[in-house]
């Protein structure tokens, strides 16, 4: 087997701040095969956009990395020499509106990113440009070149921002949800270029949403997150169709899709600065049990890839 | 049930002004449309942005001078005012913005906010107000402490509840929704639609409902009205809607929404909706439209009648496969 594009292994982050210690995200596992597409799913507060920015060296001021390694193409990026490989991570950002400045060029900024990071002639990277964009399919590529921002929709200009993630040849592209400033119509295009981009360019695609109906279009596997954890794990259809841990099962019961009695779940996500000792799910748990708030679950192995930070994953919910 | 909130032949056209010489066309955000809400009923309101659902509600709510047509509620034509008169018999009718948090003063406590739509309302004794504002916080499932709060110190769902206590203070009739879950995670979602269901029955209200998330409006709504470049293109009881969708725009965007199985059904909708100054002539939908015959460019389809409680607008609906 090949080395992973992205490979996370016990990843901790904390943040001191006004409130304390904040230790956003805790013992994070996760890996992207060479050609997968990984969707990292959860709630607000959960840690996603933190684990974002951490492999993407983004992380605040004061953010800390006690522990854990995030390897990308077998190197560290979290160690001083590593760090320069991040350039053939591309990034798709979440909103088409904000990421561009208005005043330049779209095309002129995308180039400018290339002659950063990117080899050749400016030529080079005009015509490699032209070429992307007639991948990510833009209409009149070559025009495309010389308009402003405000001159795309909302859909173009998330494909002008897929451009840009792929204009540095990157090895693994991280999306942070991508599509949910858009239309249903605008994202199923999207999702769909996407896809194609994958399948035709042997992409390796991180995804994070908070939306499973765009995860289940677009990720082979997915990492659910709760509270800085990584709650359960596996291919997304197995995980979908029969979620195990009980903070899945509860989610997934509050989909419009299967809801049957809209029942939510009760409590709500512990802030960072006061997470519950063990299982950081044990206060919200319907099947809690005398041992869960003395130790943090280890993932359990399931087989067939999937995984699940609960012992009492086979007991049900009352 | 009888109709409470209706519209008919509804125009609202913004940005026209006189100039010196000559005057300026404006766009028809909303172009003759026809709704009825039944009271007791939550109906939904669905389209891509920009086909005029959020100007349709303000039009309703009488926020926005229709340019033609008629508005009534609960019988009584209130069309033709000036805004503050439209907005003064519309009381009963209220609304809750898309983003409550923003719709909040960050300097202000919860209960000043709260107060302050009743003083505007006519009631201004003190005690009497809190009394209320306690009731009422207590039914959207808050604690009356919350009152002495500042909105930054809410989460997003507790802002939602707020919003939602804000308007009930005044007790409406019809509560306009405007995409009251978008941005909510999942679990809060859900426990905004339940809340949002027993008020319903409590307190006896009607609600127009409008979003572009068809899984929750699905769920939820009675009826729905599918709304495009400012036109009605297909209304019926939601279960036909969703069962039995007949106009391609409905189909289009019902197969677009994504699902939890992951199955993709139908053809997707390439392209943007073209601008509201560049309206395309005959159907305005068939630039876009996968079924589109050679008149559809030259006809525009009127709405008619496509089962019980079924209407669409679409020259083509008879030739085209059941869904």
């Amino acid at each position: 087997m090949s080395t992973p594009v992205l490979q996370v292994d016990g990843l901790a982050v904390h943040l001191r701040g006004e409130g304390g210690l904040a230790r956003i995200l805790d013992d994070v596992a996760l890996t992207v095969p060479r050609g997968g597409t990984l969707g990292v799913v959860g709630e607000s507060g959960c840690g996603k956009s933190t684990l974002l920015r951490a492999i993407l060296g983004i992380l605040p001021r004061g953010a800390e990395t006690p522990s854990g390694a995030i390897l990308f193409e077998g190197r560290d990026i979290l160690s001083d020499d590593g760090a320069s490989a991040r350039g053939r991570i591309g990034f798709v950002p979440q909103d088409p509106y904000l990421s561009l400045n208005p005043v330049f060029r779209a095309g002129d900024q995308i180039l400018e990113i290339m002659r950063r990071h990117a080899p050749g002639s400016r030529r080079d990277h005009r015509d490699r440009l032209i070429e992307l964009f007639r991948a990510v399919q833009l209409p009149d590529p070559e025009g495309a070149l010389r308009k402003y921002p405000h001159q795309f929709s909302g859909g173009q200009r998330q494909r002008l921002l897929i451009a840009a993630a792929l204009s540095c040849d990157p090895a693994l592209v991280v999306a942070d949800e991508p599509t949910t400033a858009l239309d249903v119509t605008t994202q199923r295009e999207i999702l769909a270029l996407l896809r194609a981009l994958v399948a035709d360019r042997g992409l390796s695609l991180l995804f994070v949403t908070h939306d499973f109906g765009v995860l289940a279009a677009i990720c082979a596997d997915v990492a659910v997150l709760y509270a800085g954890r990584v709650a359960e794990a596996g291919p997304t259809r197995a995980v979908l169709d029969a979620p195990r841990h009980p903070y899945t099962r509860m989610l997934l019961a509050c989909h419009p899709d299967r809801a049957t009695d809209l029942a939510g779940i009760p409590g709500t996500v512990p802030a960072a600065t006061a997470q519950p000792q063990g299982c950081r799910f044990h206060p919200r748990c319907p099947i809690v049990q005398p041992g869960c708030a003395a130790q943090a679950p280890p993932m359990v192995a399931l087989g067939a890839g999937r995984g699940v930070a609960c012992p009492w994953h086979e007991v049900a919910l009352a | 049930m009888p109709e409470i909130l209706g519209a008919t032949d509804l125009v609202v056209e913004l940005g026209a002004g006189r100039g010196l010489l000559r005057r300026r066309a404006g766009v028809r955000a909303v172009d003759g449309v026809d709704i009825s809400v039944a009271e007791g009923e939550t109906f939904g309101i669905v389209g891509e942005s920009g086909c005029g659902k959020t100007t349709l509600a303000r039009a309703l709510l009488g926020l926005q001078r229709e340019s033609a047509g008629e508005i009534r509620l609960e019988g009584r034509a209130v069309s033709g005012l000036h805004p503050r008169a439209a907005r003064r018999v519309r009381d009963a009718v209220q609304y809750v913005h898309q983003d409550p948090g923003a719709a909040l003063d960050p300097w202000w406590r919860v209960g000043a906010t709260l107060a302050e739509g009743l003083a505007i309302h006519g009631l201004t004794d003190r005690a009497e107000q809190r009394a209320r504002i306690a009731e009422t916080l207590a039914a959207v499932g808050l604690d009356a402490a919350m009152a002495d709060r500042y909105p930054h110190e809410l989460s997003g769902g507790q802002q939602r509840r707020i919003g939602l206590a804000r308007i009930l203070l005044l007790r409406p009739k019809v509560v306009i929704l405007d995409e009251p879950t978008a941005g909510l995670d999942l679990s809060v979602q859900a426990a905004v639609l339940r809340l949002l269901r027993d008020l319903r029955t409590r307190f006896g209200l009607t609600y127009v409902f409008i979003s572009h998330d068809l899984s929750v409006v699905r769920r939820v709504c009675d009826r729905v009205a599918v709304m495009y470049l400012g036109r009605v293109v297909e209304h019926g009881s939601a279960a036909t809607l969703f069962a039995e969708p007949r106009h391609p725009y409905t189909r289009a965007l019902i197969a677009a929404a994504p699902h939890l199985d992951g199955r993709e059904s139908g053809p997707s909708l390439p392209g943007d909706p073209p601008s509201l100054r560049a309206v395309p002539p005959g159907c305005r939908f068939h630039p876009r439209c996968a079924a589109a015959a050679a008149g559809c460019a030259q006809r525009d389809p009127v709405l008619e009648e496509a089962g019980a409680d079924h209407a669409v607008a679409c020259l083509r609906w008879r030739d085209l496969d059941a869904a």
